[in-house]
């Protein structure tokens, strides 16, 4: 029993359910001193709740060393967690693979919740009218299912980047390892006070929260609005760490055209990450106060701009949605070598274009708002910066074409997820184009057609590559590996389903059907493709119900693997699994081409022989 | 090389063939508009597009997932390819070229469909939570259905009354966000007779699925009767003018007149009633009270009713027509 | 950082203070006189560029490391260097969207507000910029006592500001933030200000504290530093603050 309360996460979870008390208790004393009615709902439970992550902070044991650092108190750099065992995943470690898994394990909670609230409201539009949800409930799990997947993608890509990126770069750990705990345990309350809104209301905007609708909202609205402006400001100082951890941390003979593509691509990420996250938080913040204080920013009746917000939260989350798919094309371009055995084509202009990517990404944010009602003349550069991002993209689907070609290709799990990345991102890419260029844009906005070409992106980009990481690379977390059989069916269950799924939302949107909608009319005649979406989400979460099924059960009877077992030139795989706690006992040195597959003698990187 | 020339023939067959499926399975619906057309147009282009590069690079994929594929008893790596600069110029270039040329087709595109003509009809159109109402200033008429003269370019002026929503009729093709404190601007010009449903495209709340209306397009000489309807419709009496009221600018969403709860209070025994209001005074419900509600209703609310709920009609409606609300209250015994 | 001696860089220090000094005089007298918005953009850059440079030290970046062992101090310092700045740029975005918010919604209008209170609050902080200035060479030098006597009153003046802004200006402002747009503008932006000068007047109390107990050194003051970049961060954010919300356009009917 004592034992269960001393494991950081119950521990912070008890703390944060006594600093919302506390919270709660503060503002309504506050109220009262100012001759306020005391009791308010909104501003006490927003009040509580951001108390609460804080006292979450706390109890987890994540600000204890720098408590100490500021009392003047000696704090040593590295800390031994060899004895912790298991506990060591439930509290706040300082071990990059410890905090890797971690967010691991929360990113495949929050993407089963977001995915399950799917398949409630998927269950609910495979019939006209409403059956079982009301109208609130369903824009609620609407919303909530498009946030809680957004925010458990971040969580998912700082999971591998936190896991792989010291690994790949022959680091001990991460530049700033104590931010690498609080960075993961801010995202725990963040996700906690997202899901509250269900309790609180819920709300009914989308999760893009646009005002003048999200002020007047229920409470849901700003437990939405705050959880994510936490999980937003994780994602800002994880970036950080991952960028000077790259600068600084890199093994010798590791010149940036040396370093694994993956940390390219992590290096794309995280200056979209360390930037533009901030404006999301702003936008959220201004609706929170115009709700708590009456600030009239985009209130017409004040003097305020509705579109203004448009513009300050699409400047994040577009680039956002490179974030989501950088990592991804970086893992894509990161195992395809080892599968072909030969090394990846044009491996420079890879780097740079996620570079490009990244950078482009910043001025495209307009096409979002074709039909807003912004300014006129913004419509058409906008329209040539979002068609000129397809250019550095097409750049990485060659350079696939290119690494496949001539190889000697094998289709182990992870190959296959890798596979189906590149088709699904194919056909996601190719949709892009009609929503870039204006007119055709006006069509298809709003309607299930974008919807479908999201999902393909987000599929494409990060999920099944995502899935093929986790084959991957689970053997050198665990020592074991996944059962291969399961995850072929996990892939042959998943990968048509979806493909189906994102055909006909795309289908369907071009016919008429506006995306956001509890219920649609039979006269559109859309009553049997809702039938067949609803049909291809179960049987996509068939296919992760597989893979659970498999992780749980490799992580203790999976076939053992402790060697490398891909043939990898990459260093973390010249170690023995599961990886030793202390990463390279023996450091590194550069000494060639990282893909240099198929060139008799060439190595990657020589160890230092011990003294 | 063989591999190259069973390529492109696969690629130039797999792209006919996609093309062939996409354009015939029926995407779009009709085209209703001169815009459709042009839009239309612009979509045929993107089929072509997409067929191609859909086939080029699956083809190629598919064509090295299974030439290439390691067979049973094969050891060694694949073949020492580390780049080739031609080819990354080539595909660099080559795509830059093309989007280059398809933003400046998307340009000349929007450029048609938003042509100004100067003998344009004007229509207001008004969204609120959840309803459409449009105003022909032309001929001091109102509606909440939209009739459109065919073969005519209407220019919609257009904002809201509340939260953010979207005009959209998925014939007509073009969609625009009516926005409140502004105006925005929609130009159409239908070309196919025919009964339309606009639906709302931007999510505006609860009831954002059923927030659809009529829109009616006929002949000229069809329109020119319908205007004239309505413009001898309208009541005499005030009384029956503020019914009519009710119902095109949506108080009946939220006022029921029988007494049935809704989202406001219902207007059935209003009328010099003791009114409880959520500041814990009490006023009478005479005609001073009534009009102040319609046009500055957050001034006093009624106890357990939500504020900021009501839509702010102090610019839509004008005196005459308040007083005709208030007359039909006064009616709801 | 070349090597100086003392009182030369003491010497620095003032010189650039002098320049802030007198660049903000300029603004003020262009505000009143030939009111271009240009100038009241460019003169915030300059001083930007000068605080950059001179009092943090921007150029500490790219120096190569002394030490390749990624374990050692000075390794980390400059890692740490990095992360600070990197974190700096960060919140930078964040007063960047506010200035566009403000841009969008006022236009050439501004708020109407004190003028005397607002050059009085910009000059407390940028006197308790050159404190804090001072405060670090001293600290470099080894002067424990005089470093902790201007440490303490760079926080006084840091308190002084939160006072002159949260406990004066918001009282006196002729509008409440529900009131109007240049409300809400005023104090989402004086907000979220004085909210970092409140953060850094924390920082500068435990560095005031742990200093005075002697844990800071000549070699190894990273937290003292740290410290005093991000105060002149905050003092640079009110560089533009100050002439987007007193300076530019004209009064709002």
């Amino acid at each position: 029993m004592r034992k269960f309360f001393s494991l950081g996460l119950v521990h912070g979870l008890l703390w944060q359910i006594l600093g919302t008390a506390i919270g709660i208790g503060i503002l309504t004393g506050i109220r009262q001193l100012l001759g306020l009615a005391a009791w308010k709902a909104e501003p006490a439970i927003v009040f509580g709740a951001l108390l609460g992550a804080m006292f979450f902070l706390y109890g987890v044991g994540v600000l204890d060393d720098w408590i100490r650092v500021a009392a003047g108190k000696e704090v040593p750099e590295h800390v031994d967690e060899s004895g912790l065992g298991w506990r060591r995943y439930y509290g706040a470690s300082l071990d990059h693979k410890v905090i890797g898994i971690q967010y691991l394990t929360l990113s495949l909670v929050l993407m089963v919740v977001g995915g399950t609230f799917a398949l409630i409201f998927r269950t609910e539009l495979a019939n006209t009218g409403m059956q079982f949800l009301t109208l609130m409930e369903y824009n609620t799990l609407m919303s909530l299912h498009g946030i809680v997947m957004i925010v458990g993608i971040l969580i998912g890509i700082a999971a591998f980047m936190n896991y792989l990126v010291p690994l790949l770069i022959g680091a001990r750990d991460m530049a700033f390892p104590r931010l690498n705990a609080f960075a993961f345990w801010l995202a725990v309350p963040a996700g906690i006070i997202l899901l509250s809104s269900l309790a609180l209301g819920g709300f009914d905007t989308g999760w893009t929260g646009y005002p003048p609708l999200s002020v007047r909202a229920p409470i849901g609205m700003q437990m939405f609005f705050l959880g994510v402006s936490l999980a937003g400001f994780s994602t800002i100082l994880g970036s950080l760490n991952i960028i000077v951890t790259i600068i600084r941390q890199r093994a010798p003979g590791m010149t940036p055209f040396r370093m694994p593509i993956f940390i390219w691509a992590s290096i794309a990420t995280s200056i979209i990450s360390l930037t533009a996250t901030q404006l999301i938080g702003l936008s959220f913040q201004m609706v929170m106060f115009q709700r708590l204080f009456g600030m009239g920013f985009f209130d017409p009746g004040k003097g305020g701009n509705p579109i203004l917000f448009q513009h300050l939260f699409w400047f994040y989350s577009h680039p956002a949605v490179y974030v989501f798919v950088l990592p991804g094309l970086g893992l894509i371009s990161e195992m395809l070598p080892v599968f072909t055995r030969k090394p990846l084509f044009g491996y420079k202009w890879v780097a740079i274009s996620s570079i490009a990517i990244a950078l482009i990404g910043f001025l495209v944010w307009g096409h979002h708002m074709f039909a807003s009602g912004m300014a006129e003349y913004l419509r058409v550069p906008f329209m040539y910066s979002t068609l000129l991002v397809a250019v550095p993209t097409g750049v990485k689907f060659f350079s696939w074409l290119g690494t496949l070609w001539r190889g000697k290709i094998t289709y182990e799990a992870p190959m296959l997820f890798l596979l189906a990345g590149i088709v699904v991102f194919l056909i996601g890419g190719l949709t892009g184009p009609p929503n870039a260029t204006v007119s055709t844009d006006l069509h298809l906005t709003d309607t299930y057609f974008i919807v479908g070409h999201f999902h393909d992106t987000m599929f494409g980009g990060y999920v099944f590559p995502f899935f093929a990481a986790i084959y991957y690379w689970f053997p050198k977390m665990t020592g074991r590996r996944l059962n291969e059989k399961l995850g072929k069916l996990h892939f042959w269950l998943m990968a048509p389903a979806f493909i189906v799924l994102s055909l006909v939302m795309m289908r369907v949107g071009m016919l008429g059907m506006r995306r956001r909608i509890a219920d649609y009319d039979p006269a559109l005649n859309f009553v049997i493709d809702n039938k067949i979406m609803t049909m291809a989400a179960f049987i996509i979460a068939l296919g992760v119900l597989v893979f659970l099924i498999n992780v749980f059960w490799s992580i203790r009877k999976g076939e053992v693997a402790t060697g490398n077992l891909w043939n990898s030139r990459s260093p973390e795989w010249q170690v023995p699994s599961p990886m030793p706690i202390y990463n390279y006992e023996k450091p590194f040195e550069v000494v060639g081409e990282p893909y240099d597959y198929g060139l008799p003698g060439s190595v990657y990187v020589k160890f230092k022989e011990s003294e | 090389m063989r591999h190259v020339v069973i390529i492109t023939i696969l690629v130039i067959a797999s792209t006919f063939l996609i093309h062939t499926g996409l354009t015939n399975i029926g995407l779009l619906p009709a085209e209703a508009s001169a815009q459709s057309v042009e839009i239309d147009q612009l979509f045929g282009i993107y089929t072509w597009m997409i067929s191609a590069l859909f086939s080029l690079i699956m083809v190629v994929l598919v064509y090295c997932l299974i030439v290439f594929r390691r067979r049973k008893g094969e050891t060694g790596d694949g073949a020492y390819i580390t780049g080739n600069s031609a080819l990354e110029i080539a595909w660099t270039a080559i795509p830059l070229i093309l989007v280059v040329i398809l933003a400046y087709i998307g340009g000349k595109s929007l450029g048609v469909i938003r042509r100004v003509d100067p003998s344009a009809m004007k229509v207001k159109v008004i969204a609120g939570q959840w309803y459409w109402q449009y105003q022909y200033p032309e001929y001091g008429v109102s509606s909440t259905d939209l009739y459109l003269p065919v073969g005519h370019q209407i220019d919609l002026l257009m904002t809201s009354n509340d939260v953010i929503h979207s005009f959209w009729v998925p014939e007509f093709r073009v969609k625009q966000d009516l926005v409140p404190g502004r105006t925005t601007e929609l130009r159409i010009t239908p070309t196919l007779i025919g009964e339309y449903k606009v639906r709302c495209a931007e999510l505006c709340g609860t009831r954002h699925a059923y927030m659809e209306g009529l829109v009616n397009v006929v002949s000229q000489a069809d329109f020119d009767k319908w205007i004239s309807e309505q413009q001898s419709a309208a009541p005499a009496d005030p009384a029956l003018r503020g019914q009519q009221l009710a119902q095109d600018y949506g108080c009946a969403n939220c006022h029921s007149s029988d007494g049935s709860e809704k989202i406001g209070p219902t207007w059935q025994h209003l009328y010099q009633s003791n009114v409880e209001l959520s500041d814990g005074t009490s006023v009478v419900a005479d005609d001073n009270y009534l009009k102040t509600a319609i046009v500055n209703s957050n001034l006093q609310i009624v106890k357990s009713f939500p504020a900021n709920v009501m839509p702010d009609f102090s610019n839509t409606l004008d005196q005459t027509m308040v007083e005709s609300l208030v007359a039909y209250i006064k009616t709801l015994k | 950082m070349e090597q100086q001696d003392k009182s030369s860089a003491l010497l620095l220090g003032f010189l650039v203070f002098g320049a802030l000094a007198v660049l903000t005089a300029v603004e003020f007298v262009l505000a009143l006189t030939i009111k271009l918005w240009q100038f009241l953009v460019l003169i915030p850059l300059i001083k930007a560029g000068l605080v950059l440079y001179y009092y943090m030290h921007i150029s500490r970046l790219f120096e190569a490391d002394l030490d390749s062992d990624h374990e050692s101090y000075t390794y980390k310092l400059l890692s740490n260097r990095i992360g600070l700045w990197l974190f700096l740029l960060s919140d930078a975005f964040i007063f960047g969207g506010l200035l566009l918010s403000r841009i969008n919604l006022l236009g050439l209008t501004r708020p109407d507000l004190n003028q005397v209170l607002g050059l009085a609050v910009t000059s407390i902080l940028l006197i308790s910029s050159f404190f804090a200035n001072r405060a670090e060479i001293l600290m470099e030098f080894g002067d424990r006592k005089q470093f902790i006597i201007n440490i303490a009153i760079t926080m006084g003046l840091g308190i002084l500001f939160l006072v002159g802004v949260l406990g004066v200006e918001w009282r006196l402002a002729p509008f409440g933030p529900a009131d109007s747009i240049q409300g809400a503008i005023f104090y989402v932006m004086t907000g979220f200000h004085a909210f970092h000068v409140l953060t850094g007047v924390i920082f500068l109390a435990i560095v005031l504290r742990n200093g005075s107990r002697g844990l800071y050194s000549t070699e190894r003051h990273w937290a003292v530093e740290a410290c005093v970049v991000y105060w002149h961060f905050v003092d640079v954010v009110w560089f533009f603050f100050y002439p987007a919300l007193y300076l530019i356009g004209t009064l709002a009917k």
